[in-house]
């Protein structure tokens, strides 16, 4: 695949090229059969893969010719090397922070999702019908969260305006990191259960089970 | 009674005699006190410093300013609005209501549940209460499904007190323990009213007659100001009921 990257900038409404001509990728987008560009940066115009030779067989059934025969045009936000931003799909686990906690759900801070750290914090929200496999209209979420806590979870809908919804309804989803009342790191006793090492009190949590 | 529980301030160290000893039951804190390890204990308020040698616990008596929830408390509360399937009642003014389910008082269901305006008066227990979310209410025990005194109060009248005599006036001696005489001796002389005893500084007072709830409240706003004793309760209920007649 040759890509040529033309140095040429692009402000958010600029005109690309036509729609005919081009196939729009990140950072563009097409109003009227014409592309514009949507961020500040420079274009890169990618060569479509050159499709294979025809096949030399007289009774070979072809299919018509593939629609994406289009070089694709794209903006990426300069001093970020082709580095696409990543977002939270569903079934990736991330690592999140409790924010608040409300009888019904925890809101969270998505932190990382997979191995990369997020330049943004999304909101997420666990519902307590999601929060474990069995017993869901017995949780209570006093018992298996706290603010602050550190929670693996996995991403199960793109949700609302607001956030993702999450759950951690699986033995190694829940919470990784937690702080005492007291103020010190706890370490997980059993699947519902942190103890403090210096005062030897437990607090209830959903543990996630270590790898 | 300085020597018998002493006055202490927050950050004060406590003299190691005072501290009870058992030979078998680890020593419990009540509120007031704080464990830092390995082996001090400080007050975090100031009040008088009470022991108990049977059940091997102390405590900080003090008389507080602000209502802090905790787990099993009796508190009146007054319903602000309705949601779905929730009341959202004030405890305390200034924070953030505590929920009362619809269907946690005795005998309710779907077709028959007590229709609550805002502004009503109800006794409730604290099911859930700590320092992230807000407090939840109960009208009716979880374990045996009655209520125990507890719903909504109907007539009658709320008054405010301080949180210190709110607690004596639960404790179950309340003269020997509390000092607090006042309510049995308006019952000696022969009103007919019945109350409950808010944790969160509110008292309700019901009767027949209005006179007698206007009575009752001055009565226990009047010691409670003025920090009466228990022979001069028993001179302020004379007083009013002088008044009165």
């Amino acid at each position: 695949m040759a890509t040529s990257a033309s140095q040429t900038l692009a402000i958010p409404g600029q005109l690309l090229g036509s729609a005919s001509k081009y196939q729009p990728g990140p950072g563009t987008h097409i109003h009227e059969s014409n592309l514009y560009s949507s961020l500040l940066g420079a274009v890169h115009v990618v060569q479509p893969a050159k499709a294979p030779g025809p096949v030399k067989r007289l009774t070979k059934i072809t299919p018509a010719a593939p629609p994406a025969e289009l070089p694709t045009i794209s903006v990426s936000r300069s001093g970020v090397s082709e580095k696409r931003e990543v977002l939270p799909e569903v079934g990736n686990t991330v690592l999140c922070r409790v924010v608040r906690i409300m009888p019904r759900q925890a809101v969270v801070a998505i932190l990382i999702c997979g191995d990369t750290v997020l330049d943004a914090e999304w909101q997420g929200l666990i519902r307590v019908q999601d929060v474990r496999a069995t017993e869901k209209d017995r949780v209570k979420i006093y018992e298996s969260f706290r603010p602050g806590d550190i929670v693996r979870a996995e991403v199960i809908s793109l949700g609302d305006q607001a956030s993702y919804y999450l759950s951690t309804a699986r033995n190694e989803l829940g919470v990784i990191m937690a702080t005492s009342e007291a103020g010190n790191t706890m370490y997980p006793v059993s699947w519902k259960e942190y103890r403090d090492p210096e005062t030897g009190l437990g607090e209830p949590r959903k543990v996630a089970k270590p790898y | 009674m300085a020597t018998e529980h002493p006055l202490v301030l927050p950050g004060d160290t406590i003299d190691p005699s005072l501290i009870p000893t058992h030979k078998k039951q680890p020593l419990r804190l009540g509120p007031g006190l704080r464990h830092v390890p390995p082996s001090t204990i400080l007050p975090t308020v100031a009040g008088q410093l009470v022991t108990d040698l049977r059940k091997n616990s102390m405590w900080v008596e003090y008389n507080g300013g602000r209502y802090i929830p905790s787990q099993g408390d009796l508190v009146i509360g007054q319903v602000a609005r309705s949601a779905t399937d929730l009341y959202f009642v004030t405890i305390t003014p200034y924070t953030a209501n505590a929920s009362l389910p619809h269907l946690s008082f005795e005998g309710a269901s779907k077709k028959t549940r007590p229709q609550l305006l805002p502004g009503a008066l109800v006794y409730a227990r604290v099911t859930l209460a700590n320092r992230h979310m807000d407090p939840e209410l109960e009208c009716v025990s979880a374990t045996t499904g009655k209520a125990e005194g507890l719903g909504p109060l109907a007539g009658g009248m709320a008054f405010d007190v301080s949180l210190g005599l709110a607690r004596r006036l639960l404790m179950a001696r309340s003269r020997e323990e509390g000092g607090v005489e006042v309510l049995e001796q308006l019952g000696a002389e022969g009103l007919a009213f019945e109350t409950a005893v808010g944790r969160n500084g509110r008292v309700w007072v019901g009767s027949d007659s209005p006179k007698t709830v206007v009575l009752v409240g001055r009565a226990l706003t009047e010691t409670d100001e003025k920090a009466l004793g228990v022979e001069q309760q028993r001179k302020l209920v004379k007083k009013l009921i002088r008044e009165m007649r």
